[in-house]
């Protein structure tokens, strides 16, 4: 995770207080309900120029900000490699 | 093995008691007694435990069958089979072993208890904080809600998982009645729904750890694969049995005697007003039957088209159940459909349907249905 991320994550987690977030805290234990989570994806993908495809908006991605950024990071990772 | 003649004994306790039930506001204990004695109770226990080994499409076509004859009882029954999968799926083998023969035998009915004042009915927060010492878990909460309570035999309570540092951080627990001290906070007069008797109570006791449902904190996704979709099930169920009962009182009463004086068939407004609740009756049935195989076929219910057919078939039923019986009220007219003396119950269906709108809110679920259709471009149909 990079600190972007973790800066873009930060207002949609509205009981992690100043407390640090790690890669394997629960995004629901931290205040990610579903409205949140339409509102952070479209952040995310604003931020880091990608589109998730639908069958990746599970629960299971959005579980945990290590599980939102290996997703992230899988969806840019060709146009880091200059093969987009 | 639950039979054809268990649920028609069933069935028919619940129709003898049905009106007094609504009349005092009090829970049928009798019909409680003939689902103890039948077995129905343990339908949905797994066979090694001893019960039916039911299926969702069992738990389905009983809850319609009770609704037939009083919605009060459908819910009291579905709800109860929520609580059962539930266990089944998700409890420490050390619970289910003590509690699934219980049930199976007809000597555990349990009552659920999720709601909470102040958290806007949302199932999956709580601001009941339970402290956990040396194995055992402290439970002290109001419940404004609590169907069947006093007459419960165990619970299933959400509660904040012990040292939670957000209202989303929950757990399922179960309780036995006497483990539990429980107190009546006030009385039940609703519009419907009357022999729930869903009481606002206090609810304080201690438990052993091992009677967390699931691992600590995952009662979201426990909610996400089973609660949720076996109670929008069973609840669909239930309001299509009441209205499909009301459809079928009505329609015997057209062809009886007293009822060919009243509805002439070469009317058109009376065929109209006679077609429009069968259509919306196969439509909910269509889709209850649907979201079954559905849950039957997938591994992850958390995907958006599945989550929002699930919530399609709780919004739809209630309302097409309710419009359903007010149809049927106007083409009855005053005397049949107005008056609590009429045989044919539909003022206390409508009354009893009234609340399938507001029994987990579509308004609720719509919000949700809003995020949900932005988490799926593709339109994928489930």
């Amino acid at each position: 995770m990079n600190a972007e991320f973790v800066a873009l994550l930060r207002p949609y987690l509205k009981y992690a207080g100043d407390q640090e977030i790690s890669a394997d805290a629960k995004l629901r234990d931290l205040g990610l309900d579903s409205l949140r989570a339409i509102e952070l994806l479209f952040a995310v993908e604003d931020a880091f120029d990608v589109v998730i495809p639908d069958e990746q908006l599970t629960d299971a991605t959005f579980e945990t900000p290590g599980s939102l950024w290996t997703v992230i990071e899988k969806l840019s990772a060709p146009s880091l490699d200059g093969c987009a | 093995m639950i039979t054809e003649d268990c649920l028609a004994e069933v069935c028919q306790a619940a129709e003898k008691h049905a009106r007094q039930a609504d009349l005092d506001a009090r829970f049928p204990e009798a019909v409680l007694d003939a689902m103890r004695q039948t077995g129905l109770l343990g339908l949905m226990v797994p066979a090694e435990f001893g019960g039916g080994g039911g299926t969702l499409t069992d738990l389905a076509d009983a809850t319609i069958r009770l609704g037939r004859v009083d919605m009060s009882v459908a819910m009291i029954f579905a709800m109860h089979c929520q609580q059962v999968v539930t266990l089944a799926k998700y409890a420490s083998e050390q619970l289910r072993a003590q509690v699934l023969p219980a049930i199976a035998a007809g000597q555990v009915y349990i009552a659920s208890v999720t709601t909470e004042a102040g958290k806007g009915g949302s199932l999956l927060m709580s601001e009941s904080p339970s402290e956990l010492a040396d194995g055992t878990l402290r439970i002290d909460r109001e419940a404004p809600m609590v169907t069947g309570g006093l007459h419960a035999d165990g619970f299933l309570i959400t509660m904040q998982t012990p040292g939670a540092t957000s209202p989303t951080q929950v757990d399922l627990v179960y309780a036995a009645r006497h483990q539990l001290t429980l107190e009546t906070r006030g009385d039940w007069q609703p519009l419907g729904m009357r022999a729930t008797e869903s009481v606002p109570m206090h609810i304080s006791g201690q438990v052993p750890d091992w009677q967390v449902v699931g691992e600590p904190g995952t009662f979201r996704a426990i909610a996400t694969q089973v609660f949720a979709p076996v109670a929008h099930i069973g609840w669909a169920a239930a309001w299509l049995g009441t209205a499909a009962g009301a459809y079928s009182r009505v329609i015997k009463h057209a062809r009886s005697d007293a009822g060919r004086r009243q509805f002439d068939p070469s009317s058109q407004l009376v065929l109209l007003r006679l077609a429009s609740p069968r259509a919306r009756l196969d439509v909910v049935h269509a889709l209850l039957k649907h979201a079954i195989c559905v849950v039957h076929g997938q591994q992850d219910l958390s995907a958006a088209p599945v989550q929002t057919l699930l919530n399609t078939l709780k919004i739809r039923a209630a309302d097409e159940c309710f419009e359903a019986v007010s149809e049927l009220l106007l083409l009855a007219g005053l005397r049949h459909g107005y008056l609590t003396q009429s045989p044919l119950c539909l003022e206390r269906t409508l009354r009893d349907l009234r609340s399938a709108a507001l029994n987990y809110s579509n308004d609720r679920l719509l919000l949700a249905g809003g995020s949900l259709a932005l988490m799926d471009s593709e339109v994928r149909l489930a």
